[in-house]
């Protein structure tokens, strides 16, 4: 009878803990985390792409020894340098802003996937080509995330 | 995807445009960063070894003449004259500025006295040295490196703006 009392009181202690705001707080966390982390994510994929696609932009004979298809001093991987830095800016406020973000998220999955693959090809598996594994990692999460928080969807 | 956002895109696809067009008119192979000119190309031993060498390297391999060095005594202008003078950083002989050592990373040199000159052999860290060749004349060895923000580590996240410059003593481009 006591052991039936005692465990009943347990029972409502446990109860009355899951109803507390601290029992509460880690699967508010958790909830906060599901809604703001790819918004998060998203922001920070974006300053990555808008980062280097600036800079192709404005500089882009720091870039064309990267080309693979043209020589590094010829117009045309000047040019080629241009558009990718453009699609880089265009990714990046596509993410910024939300706009179309997991199609935005696929095409810079694939870019960074052609990045990823051309420079282990060339130079081989390195500390940087491991940091851009991450970044195609990213991209990747994003593109399964269909509705986030501060989307431009007007 | 609403007005605003393609209103944005547009936006932004202009200003891209605005941005390449300024980088285009910056770009000219003569005016392309640090080895650009035909004097420092020919000068420069290609640094990179690989496929991925960058615009420097592959400018220097191409203009690069061929087995015979320049004769002795051959120089060009002066380094102190050239647009990426402030970018330079002397490597050989030592001691290294710290600024040098940052320059330096991502890149392999060796320099080597010889009765003409020098003999550098440069490549990228981490792989196989580049053939050495010799500088009649040289005495001075320089890494550009346009910038030094791309140095993490040992790494040098873009190759595309380093190089190898020889001067002789006067500080001219060795030839």
């Amino acid at each position: 009878m006591s052991q039936a009392v005692s465990g009943r009181q347990a029972a409502t202690g446990k109860a009355r803990d899951a109803g507390s705001p601290i029992a509460a707080l880690p699967a508010r966390a958790g909830a906060a985390a599901a809604e703001w982390a790819p918004v998060a994510g998203r922001v920070l994929l974006a300053l990555v792409l808008g980062w280097f696609g600036y800079h192709e932009l404005v500089h882009p004979g720091l870039w064309t020894g990267y080309v693979q298809v043209a020589p590094a001093s010829s117009g045309a991987a000047a040019v080629l340098v241009l558009i990718h830095g453009w699609a880089l800016l265009m990714l990046a406020v596509a993410l910024l802003a939300g706009i179309a973000t997991r199609i935005a998220a696929l095409i810079a999955a694939v870019l960074m996937l052609e990045i990823v693959i051309s420079l282990t090809v060339t130079a081989g598996l390195s500390d940087l080509t491991l940091r851009d594994v991450g970044v195609l990692g990213l991209a990747a999460c994003l593109t399964g995330i269909s509705s986030q928080r501060l989307t431009l969807r007007r | 995807m609403g007005k605003w956002g393609l209103a944005l895109l547009t936006a932004a696809g202009i200003a891209g445009v605005v941005l390449a067009v300024h980088g285009w008119s910056g770009w000219r192979p003569a005016a392309a960063p640090a080895l650009a000119g035909s004097s420092v190309a020919s000068s420069s031993p290609a640094p990179k070894a690989t496929t991925r060498a960058p615009a420097p390297a592959r400018r220097s391999a191409s203009r690069a003449p061929s087995a015979s060095p320049a004769p002795s005594g051959t120089s060009g202008p002066l380094l102190s004259s050239e647009p990426y003078a402030r970018v330079s950083f002397r490597v050989w002989p030592g001691p290294m500025t710290a600024a040098a050592k940052q320059a330096l990373i991502g890149l392999s040199v060796r320099v080597r006295k010889v009765a003409s000159g020098l003999s550098v052999t440069a490549g990228v860290a981490g792989q196989a040295p580049g053939s050495p060749r010799v500088y009649p004349g040289g005495a001075r060895v320089y890494v550009v490196e346009a910038s030094l923000g791309d140095d993490s580590g040992n790494s040098d996240y873009s190759l595309g703006d380093d190089g190898l410059v020889v001067t002789s003593r006067q500080g001219r481009i060795v030839q």
